[in-house]
C-alpha cells in the first residue's frame, strides 16, 4: 500500500515538473522577446543617464536590474525572491527570466522579466493528476490484491486443508481415547508387577498428552465459537487441578514443580482458562530439560510460569503465537497451543510478558 | 606688500579647500572632451558592480595602458594615456569613493 502511494506521488510529481518545464518553454519565447527590447531600452538609459533617470516601464512585463555582485540597481518586480542562475523559473504567482547581459548598461549583469503565471495550466495539471493517480493507484492496488491472492494460494490451501484434516478426526478422536482413559483409571495398579506399572504409566502418559491436543484441537475447532460461561474462579484451586493432573508427565522427566500459590480472583470460562494453564504447563514440560524446575507463582492480578528448559530465540518471540507455529522440530503437537493460549488471553484483555534466556529457561507473565 | 600676502594666502586656501578628488582628477580632465559622468559610464559598462569597478579602476590608475583601457581607441590616439598615479593607497581609495558615490546609479533610477 505505502509502495504504491509512494510511487503514484512519484509519479504525479515528475509528470507536474515536466509539465512546468512545458510551460516555461513556451512562455521562454515571449520573455526572450521582452527581455530584448528591455536591453535596448536600457542601452539607451546608460547613453543618456545622467540627464534621463527614469526606468523604462512596460505594461506587459515587470523588470529589474542587479549588477554583478547581486546588489539591486533598480526593481518593479512583484515578486521580491529571485534566483540569480540564468534561465527561467516559476515563483509564487510569477514567471520569471533571467537575462545575463553582455554588457552591464548602468552596471546591471542580471536583467530580470517578470510576467504573471497564467495558473490555468495548473488547474489541468491538477485535474490529470488527481484522476490519473486515482486510475493508477486503482490499477496498482488490483494488481497487487490479484498477485497477492494468487502467491498466497498454495499457503491458504494447505492451511484449509490442515484445518478439514484436524476438524475430521477431532470428531474420531473422542471415544477411543475417552476408553483408553477410563480404562486406565480403573486398572488395579495393585495385582501388577512393576514392571508392568511402569507400562501402564507410559500409556497413562501418552494418552495424557493425546488427551491434551485433543482438547486443543477441540477448542480451536468446535468450542472456540460457543458462548463464553464465565464464572468467578480461583486460579490457585485450578492450577492446583491441573498440576496434579501433569503429575505423571513431570514425574516421567523427573521434573520438579515449584508452587507458590497465593488466591487470585478471576471472572473466566472455566474451559478457557483450563486451556491456556494446560498449555503453558506442558510446554514447560516439553522444553524442559530432565531434572529440570517448572515454577509456578500466582498472587493478585499475576500469573507466572517458569521453567528451567531450553529457552527461546529472542527473534522468534514475536511468532511464538502464530498458528502452526513451531520453534522445535524434536516435540510433538501442531503449534496450536500458544495461538489458543494468545486468543484466550486477547479475548480477555489479559497482557502476557515472555522473558526467554536460550539454555536458561522462560518465563511466561501474565498480567490482568 | 600686506596685500599681496593676503591674496596669496587667500589663493593657498581656496585650493587647499578642494578635496583630494578634485586637486588629483577634476583638474586634469576638464581639459579632455569628455566627462568624468561618461568615463564612469564607460566603466559600469565593463565593471558592473562597485567593488569590481573600484578594483579595475585603481589597477588602471597605477598601471595605465591601451590595453587594458575602456576608452575608445580613437579618444586614446588622441589624448594618449595617463601616467602611473603616485597617489598614496589611502589617497586612492578615497578618490574612487568620492567618484563612485557622485556618480553611482543606485538610487538615482526612478
Amino acid at each position: 500500500m505505502a509502495i504504491v502511494i509512494f510511487t503514484v506521488l512519484l509519479l504525479s510529481w515528475y509528470y507536474y515538473q515536466s509539465q512546468e518545464k512545458l510551460m516555461l518553454a513556451q512562455q521562454r519565447a515571449s520573455l526572450s522577446k521582452y527581455a530584448y527590447i528591455q536591453t535596448k531600452r536600457l542601452k539607451v538609459l546608460h547613453h543618456f543617464f545622467d540627464d534621463r533617470v527614469t526606468y523604462p516601464r512596460d505594461s506587459r512585463f515587470n523588470s529589474a536590474i542587479f549588477d554583478l555582485e547581486y546588489k539591486k540597481i533598480f526593481s518593479l518586480l512583484d515578486e521580491k525572491r529571485v534566483k540569480l542562475l540564468g534561465g527561467s523559473y516559476l515563483i509564487g504567482e510569477h514567471i520569471h527570466l533571467v537575462k545575463i547581459l553582455d554588457e552591464f548598461y548602468l552596471g546591471a549583469k542580471y536583467l530580470i522579466i517578470e510576467i504573471k503565471n497564467d495558473t490555468q495550466w495548473q488547474g489541468l495539471v491538477w485535474k490529470n493528476i488527481l484522476f490519473y493517480g486515482i486510475m493508477s493507484f486503482i490499477i496498482f492496488m488490483l494488481f497487487g490484491l490479484y498477485f497477492a491472492k494468487l502467491f498466497l494460494k498454495p499457503m491458504r490451501n494447505s492451511i484449509v486443508l490442515l484445518d478439514r484434516f484436524i476438524k475430521d478426526t477431532t470428531h474420531e478422536l473422542n471415544t477411543p481415547l475417552s476408553a483408553i482413559l477410563a480404562n486406565i483409571e480403573m486398572m488395579d495398579r495393585d495385582i501388577m508387577s512393576e514392571k508392568n506399572r511402569k507400562k501402564l504409566d507410559r500409556i497413562n502418559i501418552a494418552a495424557k498428552m493425546v488427551s491434551l491436543l485433543y482438547k486443543d484441537l477441540t477448542y480451536l475447532t468446535l468450542e472456540q465459537e460457543n458462548f463464553n460461561k464465565d464464572e468467578i474462579l480461583n486460579l490457585k484451586e485450578i492450577i492446583e487441578e491441573r498440576t496434579e493432573y501433569f503429575a505423571i508427565l513431570v514425574e516421567s522427566k523427573k521434573i520438579k514443580f515449584v508452587l507458590n500459590l497465593e488466591d487470585a480472583i478471576l471472572i473466566i470460562d472455566r474451559k478457557k482458562i483450563t486451556r491456556v494453564i494446560d498449555n503453558l504447563i506442558s510446554n514447560a514440560i516439553k522444553y524442559n530439560y530432565r531434572e529440570g524446575i517448572i515454577g509456578i507463582d500466582l498472587k493478585k492480578g499475576e500469573l507466572i510460569i517458569w521453567d528451567t528448559g531450553i529457552g527461546i530465540n529472542n527473534s522468534e518471540i514475536p511468532f511464538m503465537f502464530d498458528r502452526y507455529s513451531r520453534f522445535n522440530q524434536s516435540e510433538g503437537g501442531f503449534g496450536v497451543g500458544l495461538s489458543i493460549v494468545k486468543s484466550v488471553l486477547d479475548e480477555y484483555k489479559i497482557n502476557i510478558i515472555i522473558n526467554s534466556i536460550e539454555k536458561k529457561g522462560t518465563r511466561m507473565i501474565l498480567k490482568w | 606688500m600686506v596685500k599681496i600676502i593676503i591674496f596669496l594666502l587667500l589663493l593657498s586656501s581656496a585650493s587647499f579647500s578642494k578635496n583630494v578628488y578634485e586637486r588629483h582628477c577634476v583638474e586634469c580632465h576638464k581639459k579632455l572632451p569628455t566627462t568624468l559622468q561618461r568615463i564612469f559610464m564607460r566603466y559600469l559598462l565593463v565593471y558592473s558592480g562597485e567593488k569590481n569597478m573600484k578594483a579595475g579602476l585603481r589597477h588602471y590608475l597605477r598601471h595605465p595602458s591601451k590595453e587594458i583601457s575602456v576608452m575608445y581607441p580613437l579618444f586614446i590616439d588622441n589624448y594618449g594615456i595617463k601616467s602611473p598615479t603616485r597617489l598614496t593607497k589611502s589617497e586612492l581609495n578615497e578618490i574612487l569613493n568620492i567618484y563612485w558615490n557622485k556618480f553611482k546609479v543606485f538610487q538615482k533610477l526612478k
